[in-house]
């Protein structure tokens, strides 16, 4: 049996755990497999992963879980995975996860596989694929020794999209832990927020960014267009934040944000050392300018040497066929 | 013993027990702070002590008015020095003097200066209590009114001996009053800003005769910045007590005027108070407030304007290390040390780049045999593509004057930034790599255009032992053209130059970028605060990648911009490459009302007119 640990906050569920139930499945070949909710109240979360197709959902309700201690979620799993024995415990490699899972799988005595990206094969036996020195090499893992082992997988190595559904919903069960709520020994405060901006550019997948080239507050709105038609984030240069042509969490560069997305479209941005700084990490630079000797054609993958006001349109119609 | 000798016996003895307590203090003080004290190039300091004591250079310098003022006041207590000693040693009845037929002459001569320094006195009471400009607090100082009225009395009384004579009343009285004047005077000295009278011409000599003099940190010795009141060196504690207040380094702060919270003057003032707390162990970050510390270029005007000696850089780059060796640097900083740790540059680029342009401008690797000069490209002559024209610029111009040059087939960022922001071991660690570097490639003449290069490899480059001929470009450009007929038929351009605070200010090298300009026809329209007092970019000190530099106010390259363009001129020449990424970004941030300004390097201006001609 394969046991996936699913991750909530506040009766919501945590999407990634829907990644690494994808993963379950594509591990699984005829083993069954459960998903275990931990905490309190945690019916609604059970019914939604109920849709997976998988043997069942395990909850275990207990008031000492209500809030996250690395303590509780021990205790309470390490008693699970005694009563169900599985051969795999695999959860998402998120903040909560890197908490406690080395507690846990000490708990037991068995091995832990980190930030897993992929699952191959290699000799016959089932490896996992995870990266070393900051990302600068990759080493195939063979868990040895006695089960259950616990694997977390990489955000985004798998695609939640993928998990198969069932015919019918799963059954629910519930079974029964001790927690000894004197031997939690953490206290948890009320979550903490950072003030969040209301836009993390950090986090966008693609970025169109505008700079001077744009020449106007007017002319955003084709800016804005083609961000919808790539489903990106709208970015830009400092003069525009300055200008007030658009707020300044919306600004890349070292005075602003440091960006990494896997697309990196610059509207008639120059492309000052200042401004590259904080975009030079993204994946695929499109850099369009009337300039030829802009800098930003320096670190562009794409360049298109050109008036972005001819370029754009017909970039936003081609999207759209 | 006539009762008035007793009586001004016993007056003498509390005026000087009042004094010698409250000295007695600040020695203390002075004396247990680790000794930082140091007398090399003695000639320099002697040169100073010259200078700036005796003549009152700097007091006169930059507020010619109110310093000469106030050299009158000095140059008169010197003058009266002889003439209280007499009177003293008579009224205290041990030797009578004042009837001598000296003396009578050299009262004469007094009245001279007595006349002066009324005159100066008056005209400083006025300015602080009347005028009050803003370096001198926002308060009036009480005690300086006292202290100033105090010091008219005194003149006063003086003169009045002409006309009262001594066996009179009157002459009795105005004897005692110019007597007791003072012995009160002396009595305030320590606890007020007037103990700079005492301390000042001490301070002055013990100013390091190099701007921004930061001693390397020894970590055998575990030595990890100033964390607390305690750490404070004893140049630092004198540098406390002997601030006069007089805010020539508020003002000339280029963080203080545009808006910031730190204040230079207040530095030194907060340090004044917390010692004479006594707390040895405060934070030096609770007493300055850490965000202040941030909040510094580096520019060293405080420093270099200070009258009296004081050192601000080395408290304030001093406090930045203890809070970076506890791990407390700002945000924006931890981008920039990783950049330096994993790539060796500021802004963490590959060195790919850097080796793409040295292919591409044809460049050689240095060998002493075959080249006369190195040329240390530095981060932005690596990586910034619009400074690069510049350096192209300038290899066009040794090549056209057959200049053999080579570079280093690697660099690293000579840690200027590392160093002013307090990270002192990584500064050691590039500084030691960069030195093996060059020792194994042996130059004898190494050319930068960055001033923070010319800097940290000239200066601070030294303390590793190693000692190199580091020219900016622009002295060594100046220098190689000067054999060229000038062109008198040129344009007769319009610029203005921006002086970079590392080449005027640091380097003191005003003149060579200015010959540079001129030699061409052009002629230079000066903004406000140029040649050694430039007004800052707002990059130096690590704050080139701050990323909240307009909070609070305004940025400094913002206020800058506006200062170079207020001059009316199109072209602006800059000769750094922090002042170039500053003010052109203030420049786009300016949007339509920056106007029709062109930022051009000195070195491409240069190239382009000799091209011209």
């Amino acid at each position: 049996m394969i046991l996936v640990i699913a991750e909530h906050r506040d009766g919501r569920l945590n999407r990634a755990t829907w990644e690494t139930i994808t993963a379950a499945q594509q591990l699984a070949g005829d083993q069954p497999i459960a998903i275990v909710v931990a905490g309190s109240g945690v019916q609604s979360v059970a019914a939604e992963l109920a849709a997976a197709q998988v043997q069942e959902i395990v909850t275990i309700d207990n008031p000492a879980l209500a809030a996250y201690t690395p303590d509780g979620y021990t205790a309470a799993l390490h008693q699970a995975i005694q009563q169900l024995s599985p051969s795999l415990v695999l959860l998402p490699h998120t903040y909560q996860t890197r908490d406690f899972a080395p507690k846990l799988a000490a708990r037991m005595g068995r091995g832990l596989i980190t930030d897993v990206t992929a699952i191959k094969g290699v000799g016959g036996e089932r490896a996992f694929v995870r990266p070393m020195f900051q990302g600068k090499l990759t080493a195939d893992v063979i868990p040895q020794g006695p089960e259950p082992h616990v694997v977390t997988f990489q955000i985004g190595a798998f695609r939640a999209d993928q998990a198969v559904r069932g015919q019918s919903a799963a059954p629910v069960r519930t079974i029964d832990v001790t927690i000894d709520a004197s031997s939690i020994r953490q206290r948890p405060e009320a979550p903490f927020q950072q003030a969040r901006q209301s836009v993390d550019l950090s986090q966008a997948e693609r970025i169109v960014a505008v700079g001077r080239g744009i020449k106007g507050q007017e002319h955003l709105g084709l800016a804005q267009q083609l961000a919808e038609a790539l489903g990106a984030e709208l970015g830009a240069s400092r003069p525009i934040c300055d200008a007030g042509w658009l707020p300044m969490e919306r600004q890349v560069g070292s005075s602003g944000q440091t960006v990494a997305p896997k697309v990196y479209v610059a509207l008639g941005i120059s492309g000052a050392i200042q401004h590259l700084v904080g975009m030079k990490g993204s994946n695929v630079v499109v850099a369009i300018n009337k300039d030829p000797d802009a800098p930003i054609f320096e670190i562009a993958d794409y360049g298109i040497v050109g008036d972005l006001f001819e370029i754009v349109p017909a970039l936003i119609a081609a999207l759209k066929t | 013993m006539s009762v008035a000798t007793i009586v001004l016996w016993l007056l003498v003895v509390v005026s000087v027990g009042v004094f010698a307590a409250q000295v007695a203090t600040r020695v203390r003080l002075i004396a247990a702070a680790p000794n930082t004290f140091s007398i090399n190039r003695i000639g320099v300091r002697l040169l100073r002590f010259f200078a700036d004591v005796l003549c009152q250079r700097q007091t006169i310098a930059e507020r010619p008015v109110a310093g000469i003022a106030h050299a009158f006041v000095f140059w008169g207590f010197i003058a009266f020095a002889g003439y209280t000693t007499t009177e003293f040693l008579y009224g205290l009845g041990i030797v009578d003097l004042t009837h001598s037929a000296w003396f009578h002459t050299y009262r004469l001569v007094l009245t001279g200066f007595a006349w002066a320094v009324l005159a100066g006195i008056l005209y400083l009471l006025v300015r602080r209590g009347v005028a009050r400009p803003v370096g001198l607090g926002t308060q009036v100082s009480s005690e300086s009114i006292v202290i100033g009225l105090l010091i008219a009395t005194l003149m006063t009384t003086f003169l009045l001996t002409f006309w009262l004579p001594e066996d009179t009343t009157a002459g009795r009285v105005n004897w005692w009053v110019h007597a007791i004047v003072i012995l009160v005077f002396v009595a305030l000295i320590p606890a007020s800003k007037h103990f700079h009278l005492v301390l000042s011409p001490i301070t002055v000599f013990l100013k390091s005769p190099t701007l921004g003099n930061l001693p390397n940190l020894d970590f055998e010795k575990e030595e990890v910045g100033l964390e607390t009141i305690a750490d404070l060196g004893s140049k630092m504690v004198l540098d406390a007590f002997t601030c006069v207040e007089c805010g020539r380094c508020q003002v000339n702060c280029p963080a203080w005027g545009a808006g910031k919270e730190l204040n230079p003057k207040e530095i030194i003032l907060q340090t004044q108070a917390a010692l004479l707390a006594d707390h040895r162990e405060t934070r030096l970050a609770a007493v300055y407030s850490e965000k202040v510390l941030w909040q510094c270029t580096t520019c060293g005007a405080c420093e270099n304007q200070c009258p009296v000696g004081i050192e601000h850089l080395p408290i304030l780059i001093g406090s930045r290390r203890g809070l970076v060796s506890n791990g407390e640097a700002p945000k924006f900083l931890g981008a920039v040390y990783n950049h330096l740790e994993r790539r060796g540059n500021i802004w963490g680029l590959g060195y790919d780049q850097r080796q793409r342009f040295v292919e591409s401008s044809a460049l050689e690797i240095f060998d002493p045999s075959k080249h006369d000069v190195l040329v240390w490209l530095g981060c932005a002559g690596a990586f910034e593509t619009d400074y690069q024209k510049s350096m192209r610029s300038l290899f066009e111009i040794l090549r056209s004057r057959g200049v053999a040059f080579g570079v280093l087939s690697k660099e690293r960022c000579t840690g200027d930034p590392a160093k002013r922001t307090g990270n002192e071991y990584m500064f050691q660690e590039l500084a030691r790599g960069n030195i093996e570097d060059l020792k194994a490639a042996g130059p004898k003449t190494i050319l930068t255009s960055c001033p923070h290069c010319v800097k940290t490899i000239g200066d601070d480059y030294r303390q590793f032992g190693y000692e190199v001929d580091v020219v900016h470009t622009a002295v060594f450009v100046d220098e190689l053209l000067r054999d060229l007929p000038g062109d008198d038929a040129a344009t007769g351009d319009s610029v203005t130059f921006h002086d970079p605070c590392y080449l005027g200010r640091y380097a003191r090298k005003v003149d060579e970028p200015r010959r540079l300009l001129t030699r061409f026809g052009g002629t230079i329209t000066e903004p406000e605060r140029n040649r050694e007092n430039p007004f800052c970019c707002g990059a130096g000190g690590g704050l080139l990648f701050a990323d909240k530099e307009e909070e609070p106010g305004t940025r400094i390259s913002d206020m800058r911009f506006q200062q170079l363009r207020a001059t009316g001129a199109n072209t602006v020449v800059t000769a750094c490459p922090f002042c170039s990424i500053m003010l052109k970004g203030a420049h786009a941030s300016a949007g339509a009302e920056g106007g029709d300004v062109q930022f051009v390097d000195l070195m491409t201006y240069v190239n382009g007119r000799l091209n011209k001609a």
